[in-house]
């Protein structure tokens, strides 16, 4: 029993710093977590608000610093680590097994046995206990499979309780759920709370802070900010936290002045998510598209390039029907698609910066069947020096560069073609600050060149900062194009979820 | 408790993957492969005084001839993370197809070679159809065509298919040339020298042998940098079927018989897969090279030929065989975890 009357710290980390090949994820960075306190962590994409918690979750080691629990210094070299200790975390992605009941997943690993053999009746009882205390309606004899997100999202936390957690780090635990789940997670986040367990809650969602944490943590660039008592602080403070710059030194100037119409899309459909799209964007204009996740931006992005097929409506490039069956033909018209998951759809990993730029245009480096190596050595050579993309050498795998230079790479792949028309989806995402200011020269560059920019972005502050146009995606539609003049964070908000008071 | 265990198994690995021995093999794979087949070989030299002969290297060559055109089609297959367990029985297909056509049917030998080459192309095809068209798992589709392919062998023959003298079409790849008193080796390994020539060619310096590299490493990306990502692993798929096809006239051509048994020992199909995991090639995709398959081969023949010269008996080679896969792959797996 603790003998101060001012609770100690459950959780200290002190000076917490990560790198990796290329990056530094996360310099002096501290945390400070009371038992029953919710302490929010916040931070833009890429502030390492992840890269934290995966340390503390024993998913990461940390290169420097220290952390105590309970007053001691520990070392989480593992995941089982951390939770001898008792932290759990629960990611965005859940770790459930569809093909076990509820009982079975709450104590997945931990089976308690009797006599050699599992002791069925305590899983049960006990798993019937847990769900009764989190006050959730759940048979436990359901497929974890078939329930909702909501409900698997307690399971979750049925089973974090289930090994004695001290410490819970939820990760965006509200990204997932609708409003009225939202409402119910709240109310097990608060009494988690009351009981005496420590919360570190990840949120983008301001309003949700001020709902339901005691302190926050900001974190910006891998650094620390700052930490608040949320009673003492108002949005607009976090918002300068967090962003903690002047918007107008992050973004290029730009002449700004678009040309003809080279692309026209009239009613376009696919799929579930995009559902009547139409828009017209001129050569030389950054066409920034905001909206939710979910609002068919990304949908109508893979048409344009070609990866899906459209199932209704019609497009128009530069003057003729455009209706492309794969990327190359896309390609071949002059499209290209920096896509929104560079790891997974961008880039040819575990091969090398050459073999990354020039994999689109082999034919056009091919003279009678063979490439001419010489040729294609020079040509990533001059991209290379042009987007200033760091690499030891063309042979360097890109598994091993930073974020920012990975996208240089892809860029380079499409500048080297002279791409026309380009669909940038989150082109910054996941890169760090200096990089991304680079991106946006970039971009600036290229439209005052005449290039044609889609940027789809979450990131409204992007948005703003470098579209000449911007059209707001909700469920499926555009349902606003504003003026840069016109456009603000507010009305974007306003836009992208139908409703006024979402953001206050 | 396995708690306890991980930190420890974990930090080893790291450890071994950022040795300079790892940094290396990384960024030159082919060393290690190389570094093997020096040691095996000096091992032997040592071990087995007839080893150093003038006859031997001829002999390993001979051996792994039918082996190493295989392994071709094998590498091309494992680069792009497919795995093709039919290529020993298609060989053995194609081999008994090309000696029954010319000896039973009385075909001209040329023809029947060319008809039973088109036999292995078209499973090689079918391999390609169904794991692009359906998109089933390349193990369990060349699994199925394994099968397949040996029920067709038992069907199409019982017995063994000798090729008479008079068609020597069907066996001059496998004959010592005689040149006055001086015998030189069969024209088959010159063969297998040209179709190794070509493959390196072909994925070094063409767009196609790019694309195979890109496929490997990531279909998806690969689709939307613009690549027919489809057509190239049917292509794959069917440049495959080609080797296997290659092999088995060099096969019959070693052995002067078409063998319903053909292809499916050891020494056939999984000898192959061996050679190319042992040159190098990741079965994760997107790594590996052709030259390294062929170090990997001789690996497999300098082991098998060694330990015959100290007489040991051909069941304790399997065994060899069998361990050293495994190292392999270890040592692949272990110098590239992050």
């Amino acid at each position: 029993m603790s003998t101060a009357t001012a609770p100690t710290a459950l959780l200290e980390m002190q000076g917490i710093g990560k790198s990796f090949p290329g990056v530094k994820a996360l310099e002096g960075v501290h945390l400070k977590v009371r038992p029953g306190q919710v302490h929010a962590l916040l931070g833009e994409n890429g502030a390492g608000k992840s890269t934290l918690i995966k340390i503390l979750s024993g998913a990461y080691t940390r290169d420097e610093g220290e952390i105590y629990f309970d007053g001691a210094r520990v070392d989480i070299k593992s995941p089982a680590d951390a939770e001898n200790l008792g932290i759990s975390t629960i990611y965005q992605e859940f770790n459930l097994a569809p093909h076990l009941t509820v009982a079975e997943n709450i104590f997945l690993g931990h089976l308690p046995k009797k006599a050699g053999r599992v002791d069925w009746a305590t899983v049960r009882t006990r798993s019937r206990e847990l769900l009764d205390s989190l006050e959730v309606g759940l048979s436990i004899d359901a497929l974890a499979g078939t329930l909702s997100v909501a409900q698997q999202q307690m399971v979750e936390i049925a089973k974090a309780l289930n090994r004695n957690t001290r410490l819970l780090v939820m990760d965006e635990p509200s990204a997932v759920l609708g409003e009225r789940d939202i409402d119910n997670l709240f109310d097990v986040v608060r009494r988690l709370q009351a009981s005496g367990i420590g919360i570190i809650y990840i949120s983008h969602r301001l309003k949700e802070i001020f709902d339901l944490a005691d302190e926050v943590t900001v974190l910006k660039d891998g650094r620390y900010v700052d930490t608040r008592t949320v009673a003492d602080v108002t949005m607009d403070d976090l918002v300068t936290l967090m962003i903690g710059r002047d918007l107008e030194d992050v973004y290029p100037q730009r002449a700004g002045k678009p040309g003809e119409v080279v692309l026209e899309v009239a009613h376009l459909a696919q799929a579930h998510l995009a559902k009547d799209v139409s828009f017209t964007l001129r050569a030389g204009e950054i066409l920034g598209i905001a909206g939710i996740t979910g609002s068919g931006r990304t949908e109508t992005a893979r048409v344009l390039f070609g990866a899906d097929k459209a199932t209704m409506g019609s497009m128009t490039l530069f003057g003729k029907p455009y209706r492309p069956r794969s990327p190359r033909d896309a390609i071949d018209r002059g499209i290209a698609v920096v896509t929104e998951d560079r790891k997974r759809q961008g880039l040819l990993l575990k091969l090398q910066v050459y073999f990354n730029v020039t994999v689109a245009g082999l034919s056009r480096l091919s003279r009678g069947g063979v490439l001419q190596l010489r040729q294609e050595r020079a040509l990533v050579a001059k991209w290379i020096q042009n987007l200033r993309i760091k690499t030891p050498s063309s042979d360097f795998m890109v598994v091993n560069m930073s974020g920012g230079n990975q996208q240089k790479v892809v860029l380079a792949r499409w500048l080297s073609l002279g791409i026309k028309v380009f669909i940038m989806d989150e082109p910054t995402r996941g890169i760090d600050v200096g990089s991304k200011s680079e991106i946006y020269q970039i971009m600036a560059d290229l439209a005052d060149q005449g290039v044609a920019i889609i940027m789809i972005s979450s990131e409204l502050p992007e948005v703003l900062g470098m579209s000449d146009r911007v059209l707001v995606m909700r469920d499926g539609r555009v349902a606003a194009e504003l003026d840069r003049a016109e456009a603000t964070e507010e009305r974007v908000m306003h836009f992208a979820v139908g409703q006024v008071d979402l953001v206050g | 408790m396995s708690s306890a265990q991980s930190p420890v198994n974990l930090t080893a690995a790291r450890s071994l993957a950022a040795s300079p021995f790892a940094k290396a093999l990384r960024s030159s794979p082919i060393l290690g492969p190389l570094a093997a087949l020096l040691l095996v070989s000096l091992v032997f030299a040592i071990a087995s005084p007839n080893f150093l002969s003038t006859g031997t290297f001829s002999l390993i060559l001979q051996q792994v001839m039918v082996v190493g055109v295989l392994a071709i089609g094998q590498t091309l297959v494992i680069i792009t993370t497919g795995i093709d367990l039919s290529c020993g029985m298609l060989m053995g297909l194609s081999g008994l197809l090309m000696a029954g056509f010319a000896v039973r049917s009385g075909l001209n030998p040329w023809l029947a070679i060319l008809m039973g080459i088109g036999v292995a192309v078209a499973f090689g095809v079918l391999n390609g159809a169904l794991v692009t068209g359906i998109g089933l798992p390349a193990f369990i589709v060349t699994l199925g065509t394994m099968n397949i392919a040996w029920a067709l062998k038992r069907i199409y023959s019982t017995s063994t298919i000798t090729i008479p003298e008079s068609m020597g079409q069907l066996t001059f790849l496998g004959a010592p040339i005689k040149v006055g008193g001086l015998e030189l080796p069969p024209p088959g390994i010159a063969l297998l020298l040209v179709l190794y020539a070509v493959a390196w060619f072909m994925m070094k310096y063409t767009a196609a042998g790019r694309s195979v590299y890109a496929v490997g490493d990531n279909i998806e990306a690969a689709r939307l940098a613009g690549l027919n990502t489809k057509r190239i692993l049917l292509g794959v798929y069917s440049v495959a079927g080609l080797a296997y096809g290659l092999a088995a006239m060099l096969q019959i051509a070693r052995t002067g018989v078409g063998d319903p048994n053909a292809g499916e020992s050891t020494n056939g199909n999984m000898d192959a897969i061996t050679a190319v995991v042992i040159g190098g090639t990741s079965l994760f995709g997107g790594r590996g090279s052709v030259v390294g398959t062929l170090v990997g081969v001789l690996i497999v023949g300098v082991l098998r030929t060694g330990l015959q010269l100290m007489g040991v008996q051909p069941t304790y080679q399997v065994l060899v065989t069998g361990v050293l896969v495994i190292a392999a792959v270890s040592v692949d797996q272990l110098t590239h975890r992050k």
